[in-house]
């Protein structure tokens, strides 16, 4: 290196605007996204459910409440626990006396549940002999959305409302109205499940040592366990413990929904990022990084757990997918109304199930014995949804993976 | 090797407390009723009514069985009433004292422990719906009743494994080697769909779809020796076509005795549907028990294989890319030798990790199936036991039972990987 003769004017320093390199790195990983067409498709699929989820609660209620069957018929509630019983109208008819006026058609079985119920007039008479009337037409435009627009109302919901049954609703608005539910699920059961598995992991690997056995034995414990049954056991017993029959012990049985699948969840993260860690922890650059003086936590938290999170972003976004089926699963084997009364609850993979049993059930009655209509789009659409949600988080899965990958991009 | 397999077997002694100790917190946050009726105790203790409240009422008050335990009403004999006004069994107290749910939590959990792993798992209520609806099993201890579900289980798991290995493992090295050919993109759509149709979906289509929709029009009509009724086109039957049940006219709970009690087959030497047969001669019964587990098995095959797949395409991408493949190749061997023998067989540790991990998916996948299809398993048992009420002997008797399972299939899948990788038994 030269000196300068000191009298010498120092020629001026280009002044050059450093970004940080990780900003680098993601303008990179962009790029080369970008550049994959069925990644950006997935990526646009799912920004389109974004948005439908930010505007969903500002449309109209996709569903209407009218009463099919009489409340008294299924008996008295649970008088110990309070429970109303499970359609007992809890708000508009206390007292639980009802008879309803329409009858079926006779050809009734011509014609999808739902369609016959078009113009019912139900007449509600409580003990001290009210009667009041509540029609179909009350909330009209959402019900003459017909053919594509009936169905078995999902999941308890507002059934509790009027005593009805099966209230009607409309397939695309509780759609829209579901997505918000299914990518709030999905997002913060693997979200939560990924950042405990995230610092878990990392932290029985940088660690190792006993740490990392223990560590370890417990994921090996929560990795041992299906998760279906780990959710229906927790959700069966703890739910025991909350006594409240109303909204808002619904929304905590959901929380401890929500809790039982990230208790099964992060192990599978934590297993992931110790692989990972064990062999960032080698690198030269953390080895420079602990020559400089940095403390064990900055190691960890600056240097290690940024490049440890590739297989994260990857496993991440193909989990989120994977949420709405198993709630579904769950649906399926019962634990819908009954778990969440009282709260609207249409999420996609809840529709579907439902859908799958009502059709089902359809076709066992009366499709067999000669002519009948299923209503075919109470299922499709749903199936649909779930469908493409899975489809494009797939693809928008593998095109993070091939742009992080640079092995795979070029 | 040996000493492999002993390390390992030692490993998964705290795994399996741990296990346990899982499932007895959740145990533990019942009610105490609800434990006394699970009844995980010691045998002869309740038995054979495990607890329950109504159990020495010779006279029910009709209206106080609903669901919840506590509330039933003896009207012979009168019972206790508690300080809350419910009537409860005499027996309750003594009960809490026996099973020792009195004692300490720690000396709870020892014997929670304990009893799981000599399998006393407690005791079929027979309060609960699915007992109530099939009385065969109502107040059986709930690992005997286990056993008689559990063959079907595994007849199913070891088909649909049978499926998952002959599909993904050839399919994923067809896809890597035809990269972004036509195999390669069938490849895909299988593993993305695999992800985006839920099971119970697919399975109901497929039941609904091909068994009730297609068969009936096919003028198959399945006449055989076990259904001399010929129900056979009946409209129950059709329907729960791929059960064990037939044409048993319980099909709502088709399962409630073993085939081998229902088919006149009065021994059971393995309590295996289609070994019975088998050893009894009675071909045709095995054919059709292995026929009804086809689309069950192909089910679950397809929701595992989606997860599977990428992994073994991933791997197989990355083995063709190391030296020795070229140096195969150098040496002029056919490409077919080279993809197959170097390649397949090294690509095959991931693939035997991956299934390992998601073998708890896997057998957690069979309740849907089970119940979809009306397979007689332990599958079908849970789904019908998480039904109000519920059965918490059964619910947590089979949660013990798959983790058990799930933890020997990890151990196989260690060693079996050991054996593959020399590298892991010896370093």
């Amino acid at each position: 290196m030269t000196i300068p003769p000191s009298g010498a004017a120092k020629p001026p320093r280009a002044v050059v605007y450093r970004r940080h390199p990780r900003l680098d790195q993601a303008k990179r990983t962009w790029y080369f996204f970008r550049r994959n067409t069925l990644a950006l498709v997935g990526l646009g699929i799912l920004a389109g459910i974004g948005i439908i989820a930010a505007y969903s609660a500002t449309l109209p209620l996709p569903w209407t409440s009218i009463p099919v069957y009489c409340a008294t018929d299924y008996g008295p509630g649970d008088t110990q626990t309070g429970y109303p019983g499970p359609y007992v109208p809890v708000a508009s008819c206390p007292l639980t006396v009802c008879t309803y006026e329409t009858t079926p058609p006779p050809n009734a079985n011509e014609y999808c549940k739902g369609a016959w119920y078009k113009t019912p007039v139900v007449v509600y008479t409580n003990s001290s002999n009210t009667s009041y009337i509540s029609y179909a037409g009350a909330l009209g435009p959402t019900l003459t959305l017909s053919p594509f627009s009936v169905g078995p109302m999902p999941l308890g919901g507002l059934t509790t409302d009027l005593g009805a049954e099966t209230p009607l609703y409309n397939v695309a608005g509780a759609l829209a109205r579901g997505s918000d539910w299914s990518l709030m699920l999905s997002l913060s059961i693997v979200g939560f499940g990924a950042m405990t598995g995230l610092f878990v992991g990392a932290i029985a690997g940088f660690y190792g040592g006993i740490i990392d056995d223990v560590l370890m034995r417990l994921v090996d414990v929560f990795l041992s366990i299906p998760v279906i049954l780990f959710v229906i056991v927790m959700v069966t017993a703890l739910g025991q413990l909350i006594p409240v029959h109303g909204t808002s012990g619904a929304y905590l049985k959901l929380l401890l929904l929500i809790a039982g699948f990230v208790i099964i969840w992060w192990p599978f993260y934590a297993r992931l990022v110790r692989g990972q860690v064990l062999v960032v922890r080698e690198q030269k650059y953390v080895e420079a990084a602990r020559a400089s003086g940095a403390s064990k936590g900055r190691t960890l938290l600056r240097h290690i757990i940024p490049n440890s999170m590739y297989p994260i972003f990857i496993q991440f976004s193909l989990d989120v997918g994977t949420i709405p089926l198993l709630i579904g699963a769950l649906v399926f084997l019962g634990f819908g109304p009954e778990m969440f009364p009282a709260v609207p609850f249409p999420e996609w993979g809840a529709i579907t199930a439902l859908s799958v049993e009502d059709l089902t059930v359809d076709m066992l009655g009366s499709c067999y014995n000669g002519p009948c209509i299923i209503c075919w789009w109470q299922l499709l659409f749903p199936g649909l949804a779930l469908f493409f949600f899975g489809i494009s988080v797939n693809l928008l899965s593998d095109g993070i993976r091939d742009a992080l990958d640079p092995r795979l991009r070029r | 090797m040996l000493t492999y397999v002993i390390r390992r077997l030692l490993l998964i002694i705290p795994v399996l407390i741990g296990v346990v100790t899982i499932t007895f917190i959740l145990f533990a946050s019942l009610p105490i009723s609800e434990q006394l009726l699970a009844d995980i105790g010691p045998p002869g203790k309740g038995a054979p009514c495990g607890y329950n409240p109504s159990c020495t009422c010779s006279v029910l008050d009709p209206n106080s069985v609903n669901h919840v335990k506590d509330t039933c009403k003896c009207i012979d004999p009168p019972t206790v009433t508690t300080p809350q006004g419910i009537c409860r069994n005499p027996a309750y107290y003594a009960d809490i004292h026996k099973l020792g749910l009195d004692r300490p939590l720690p000396e709870q959990w020892a014997t929670f422990v304990y009893h799981a792993f000599v399998f006393q798992w407690g005791y079929v209520s027979n309060y609960s719906s699915i007992a109530s609806a099939e009385q065969t099993i109502a107040g059986k201890p709930v690992a005997t009743v286990l056993t008689w579900f559990l063959p079907y289980t595994i007849e199913l798991a070891l088909l649909s494994l049978a499926f998952i290995l002959v599909i993904a493992i050839p399919l994923g090295n067809a896809a890597a080697v035809n990269r972004n050919r036509p195999i390669d993109q069938i490849a895909r759509v299988m593993s993305f769909s695999g992800f985006a149709i839920p099971a119970f979906l697919l399975g109901s289509l497929l039941v609904t779809g091909v068994v009730l929709l297609l068969l009936p029009h096919t003028g198959i009509s399945v006449r055989t020796p076990w259904c001399p009724g010929g129900e056979a086109l009946d409209h129950e039957f059709t329907y729960s076509w791929p059960s064990n049940s037939a044409c048993y006219s319980n099909l709502v709970f088709p399962y409630s005795y073993p085939l081998w009690m229902k088919t006149g087959i009065q021994t059971s030497p393995t309590g295996f549907p289609t070994v019975d047969a088998v050893l009894h001669g009675q071909y045709w019964l095995a054919l059709d028990s292995v026929i009804r587990m086809l689309l069950p098995a192909l089910v679950i095959a397809y929701g595992t294989v989606a997860g599977l797949l990428r992994f073994v395409r991933n791997s197989m991408l990355e083995v063709m890319n190391l030296d020795y493949i070229r140096t195969a190749r150098a040496k002029g061997l056919p490409e077919k030798v080279v993809t197959s023998k170097h390649a397949g067989r090294n690509s095959l540790n991931v693939t035997i990790t991956v299934l390992g991990l998601t073998f708890a998916g896997f057998i957690g996948g069979f309740p849907v199936v089970e119940e979809v299809f009306h397979i007689n398993g332990v599958g079908e048992t849970i789904a019908l036991a998480v039904v109000q009420p519920l059965d918490y002997g059964i619910i947590f008797g089979s949660t013990i039972l798959f983790t058990f399972l799930i933890v020997a299939a990890n151990i196989i899948v260690d060693v079996l990987y050991a054996y593959l990788d020399p590298r892991v038994r010896l370093g």
